[in-house]
This record gives structure tokens, C-alpha cells and sequence, in this order.
């Protein structure tokens, strides 16, 4: 790597480096937040690729492309709090490199930033499309708020609107597109939206949703091109259909902005790979949030994890680790979306092998899915009822036997339908099942 | 540690240790930031959109009376919440500055 020309050393209240976290999403901001509440000391300094107040992503594809909603995203912390509590800002520099041996980071203003414990929070990114006419303009995807203002600004009436991909963020764009009066269509590859995340009869809700509100999907869809003159004008699928677009918005999922660590030579592996202190295979570096993959302490499965859960509570271990402390007892993995003002929350990490069992009716439009496996609740997807989502929560914490009878009526508490050992008849048990 | 301000709010906050707090309370805060801003261990892991129930106080009852009612979502969550009271609970995120609000006391519910 090059040399810096300066290494900042200083901490400001200390002699020794400061704890340095790349990154100021909500799991860096967390580490920061959580060293400070935790005692200590030492400096610590935030590294920010944005120019702005840390804010918060998830409103960036909801409450954000509202008609009228102002153009700003709720920040994370106020800007004085970093202030008053003695977190450094350095905003609009990224990380260039890490020298794990002088223990320095060097930045893109050319400057080094010295490191008592380094921290990557550096998140994900959107998978860019790598299609013919993908850098036409008009195709955009959503990540920053920068994204987003963007995308609310090509979201007009009238507008024609394809969106690749039926998952999370493509489905709230939809929403959001087909109440600013666009005309969407969703381009699928899979058989159903969200796939990945949820059971077939949340699929289908959703889907009934969407086309109430006059959103289109084709599933099946393989993208082919998109092409245009000046900027994007058609989208066409793998069986050569075309569809006419203004605005193309990719969601395919993000890849973890691991490239810092990789390049430094830490353990990566479609994540920095972690352990359940946060640490990477430098014991000096920890990472944190969306860009880690570790070993999942409820089912050793290797994860990485795209949520503000996940962000919090390894933010939570890296800073009691630095600390020595002990590390708060983690909440279950939860996730959430609102789609034309309909909120899905789900606790756990759903399997595709689980048993799926619909608690309530869906067309009444307040209902959940359980997911057993081997028995006990695994997760649960819940569907305008968050006192499915509280119970399910510390049911799945608890490792609870759920009775498979009892929890597909929705009549009786999930609390209730705990079982210490399944007593049911066959036959019972398959009429539950069907 | 924050700017001492003439229009703030003081926040006595009973922790999950029986031990007092006395907070500043911004008007630029929701109760639950001034919470967490002043480090007390409130996770408020959904960013303060009433969507998980780790704010929650219990506040008390002539208080309580004066504040808004409770959305559908904040009463689903706290109704499953460990030690939820039909007039007390609320979620801290929900509970917006007010100077009506100057020197009340507020207790951190159970975690869970």
C-alpha cells in the first residue's frame, strides 16, 4: 500500500489509537453508541463514505417515496449526540486499505488513520444488473438516500414502471410506485414474490395485494436487456416479450461490501467471516451488520443476515468484547416490509423444509404463518398481528414445542399452543397440516 | 455531556435495577431517544416505528391519561409484553415531547 502522508494518532482524550469503525450505517453508529454506553474511554472515530447525518435505511424504500413525504430519512442518532459523547466523524472518506501491521487505515483524502481496534461496518450494496443496457439511464436500484430521492423524482404519474425482482425492496418500490399513480409492472424470475423469504400462502397475499392496487407481475421472467436510445425505453424477458419502461429498478439482493477486508487479507467468504464476538481472523478487526457471515448460535447454520437485528446485537458483541464485557443475550433474528400500508413482520429465519401452518384466514387480512421444525417453533411470519409477533418471538427464543393443532387456530393464544410432547392422533395432525 | 437547555424536559427514569435516572429530555427527542441517548439500555431495535416493543415503560397512571391514545400496533405489542398494564404501558418511541410531560417519572419494563 502507499504510505500516508500523515497518520492521524491523536484521540483527543487519550494517548493510545481509538477504536476506528469503517462504515456508518446502523451497526457502525451502533458499535459507536455501544462503546460509549458501556464505559469507554479511549477515542473512537467513524468513518463515513456520506456526507450527511447517519440516518436510517428502512424508510428509504417506505415512508420516503410517499407523495409529499418530506426529503429526508430519519437519522440514526442526532448530529449532537456524536458530539456529546465524543465520537469523531470523518464524513465523505472512504477506506481505501488496511495496514493490519502499523495497525492503520488509510483513507481516500490520503491521510492514515491509526486503529487501537478496527471495526468493518461497511454493509452491502445493491447486485447490479449485468444485462445489455443496464447503465442506461432510468435503471436505477436503492441503497443510499441519494438512491431514493432519485427514484422519487423518476416515480411520476403516468410513468411506466418495471421493477426486477419481487423481493423486499422491489415489492415497497411497487407500492410506492402504484400509489404515485405509475404504471408497474414486476419482473419475476422465481414463481412467486418474496420466494426467498416467506411460504406460498404469504406469496399469494401479497400478490392479491399488489394487483388490487394495479401492479402486474410476470413470474417466470428471465431479464434479457434492457434497451433504449437516450435512456431506458423497453425491458425484454428471456421468451421475447417486451415491456415498454421509463423507470427500470433493480432489486436482486445486495452483495457485502467486503473488499476492504478481502483485500487486507481477513477471512471472507460472501461475508467477512466472523465469530461470535465479531471478530474477523485478525484479532484486532471485528466486523459488524450485513457485510459478516458467522455461525448462526441457534442452528449452526453459516448466515449472513440482512436486517437491523442482526446489526444491532453483533454491534452489541463488538462492543462488549472490546470492552471485556459481557455481550447482551441477542433478540431472534426479525425482519419487517409494509406494502400498500400492510405490514409483514417476521421473527426467525424461515427454511424452506418447515412445516408452514396458517394461523387465521388470509382474506380477512390479519393472519400468520408458523414454521416448525423438528417440532419447535422456528419461525413466524405475521401478517397485520404483531401479538403472533411478540409470542412468537420468545417462543422461538425458548426453543418451544408448538402443538401443530392447536396453533392453526387462531382462536387460541400462541402462548397456548405450546406442547411438551406432541399428543396428537395422526389423523388430527394431518387434518392441521392440510 | 449534552447542551443544558432552558426548553428541555427533566426525565426521572426508574432502571431495571430499582436505581433513578434523571435525563435531560430534548423537545426534538421522542421519549424513547432520550432514552437511549442518555445510555440507558433501551434497545429500540426498530428505530422507533412501533414495531418491536423493546422501549417499553410503564408510566404512570395520571400521566397516562393524559397522553394519546395507543395506535392498534403499539397495543398488539404491548399486550404481549412481559408485565404489560391496560393503563401504564406504552412504548417510549410513541410518546412525543410535550411540556405537559416536564418531571414525570417513568419505569424501564422487564426485558422479554
Amino acid at each position: 500500500m502507499h504510505s500516508p502522508e500523515t497518520t492521524r494518532h491523536e484521540t483527543g482524550n487519550g494517548t493510545a489509537a481509538p477504536v476506528v469503525i469503517v462504515g456508518a450505517g446502523h451497526s457502525g453508529v451502533a458499535v459507536a453508541a455501544g462503546l460509549r454506553s458501556r464505559g469507554w474511554e479511549g477515542g473512537v472515530m467513524l468513518i463515513d463514505a456520506e456526507n450527511e447525518v447517519p440516518y436510517e435505511r428502512p424508510p428509504l424504500s417506505k415512508e420516503l417515496l410517499k407523495d409529499g413525504a418530506p426529503d429526508e430519512s430519519a437519522v440514526l442518532r442526532k448530529e449532537r449526540f456524536y458530539a456529546d459523547k465524543g465520537i469523531g466523524r470523518l464524513a465523505g472518506i472512504t477506506a481505501e486499505s488496511i495496514d493490519r501491521n502499523s495497525r492503520t487505515v488509510l483513507l481516500s483524502d490520503g491521510t492514515g488513520q491509526a486503529y487501537h481496534r478496527l471495526v468493518i461496518a461497511t454493509g452491502s450494496r445493491a447486485r447490479p444488473l449485468t444485462l445489455p443496457g443496464a447503465g442506461l439511464p432510468g435503471v436505477r436500484c436503492l441503497r443510499t438516500r441519494d438512491d431514493a430521492l432519485e427514484l422519487k423524482r423518476l416515480l411520476v404519474a403516468g410513468a411506466r414502471v418495471a421493477i426486477i425482482g419481487a423481493g423486499y425492496i422491489g415489492l415497497e418500490v411497487a407500492a410506492a410506485a402504484a400509489a404515485r399513480g405509475c404504471d408497474v409492472t414486476v419482473l419475476e424470475f422465481q414463481d412467486r414474490v418474496m420466494s426467498r423469504v416467506t411460504s406460498a400462502p404469504v406469496s399469494r397475499y401479497f400478490e392479491q395485494l399488489h394487483g388490487r392496487h394495479g401492479v402486474r407481475f410476470v413470474f417466470g421472467a428471465a431479464v434479457t436487456s434492457i434497451d433504449g436510445g437516450q435512456r431506458a425505453e423497453r425491458v425484454t424477458v428471456a421468451d421475447g416479450t417486451v415491456f415498454p419502461a421509463d423507470v427500470v429498478l433493480a432489486g436482486i439482493g445486495v452483495l457485502p461490501n467486503q473488499e476492504l477486508a478481502a483485500d487486507a487479507g481477513l477471512e471472507c467468504r460472501d461475508g467477512i467471516l466472523v465469530d461470535g464476538d465479531g471478530r474477523t481472523s485478525d484479532s484486532a478487526v471485528y466486523a459488524s451488520g450485513d457485510v459478516t457471515r458467522f455461525t448462526s448460535p441457534v442452528d449452526g447454520a453459516s448466515q449472513r443476515l440482512e436486517c437491523i437485528q442482526n446489526a444491532q446485537a453483533q454491534a452489541d458483541r463488538v462492543a462488549a468484547h472490546i470492552t471485556g464485557q459481557a455481550a447482551a443475550e441477542p433478540e431472534i433474528p426479525w425482519f419487517w416490509t409494509v406494502q400498500h400500508g400492510v405490514r409483514l413482520q417476521t421473527a426467525g429465519v424461515r427454511q424452506p423444509e418447515d412445516e408452514a401452518i396458517v394461523r387465521g384466514e388470509p382474506s380477512g387480512g390479519k393472519f400468520s404463518v408458523v414454521y416448525l421444525r423438528d417440532g419447535r417453533l422456528a419461525a413466524v411470519d405475521t401478517i397485520a398481528n404483531l401479538a403472533d409477533f411478540r409470542t412468537a418471538k420468545r417462543l422461538i427464543a425458548q426453543g418451544a414445542r408448538i402443538d401443530p393443532v392447536l396453533a392453526a387456530d387462531p382462536g387460541i393464544p400462541l402462548a397456548e399452543a405450546t406442547s411438551s410432547t406432541p399428543n396428537h392422533s395422526d389423523a388430527d395432525l394431518a387434518a392441521a397440516r392440510s | 455531556m449534552s447542551n443544558t437547555s432552558m426548553s428541555s424536559n427533566t426525565l426521572t427514569v426508574v432502571d431495571r435495577d430499582g436505581a433513578t435516572h434523571d435525563l435531560e429530555w430534548e423537545p426534538d427527542q421522542s421519549m424513547m431517544e432520550a432514552l437511549r441517548d442518555n445510555d440507558l439500555p433501551v434497545l429500540a431495535s426498530c428505530g422507533g416505528t412501533a414495531s418491536c416493543a423493546t422501549c417499553h415503560v410503564f408510566v404512570e397512571q395520571e400521566v397516562f391519561d393524559t397522553l394519546e391514545e395507543r395506535s392498534e400496533d403499539e397495543l398488539e405489542l404491548l399486550v404481549e409484553a412481559e408485565g404489560y398494564r391496560e393503563c401504564g404501558s406504552r412504548l417510549s418511541c410513541q410518546v412525543a415531547f410535550s411540556r405537559d410531560l416536564n418531571g414525570v417519572t417513568v419505569t424501564l419494563a422487564p426485558e422479554g
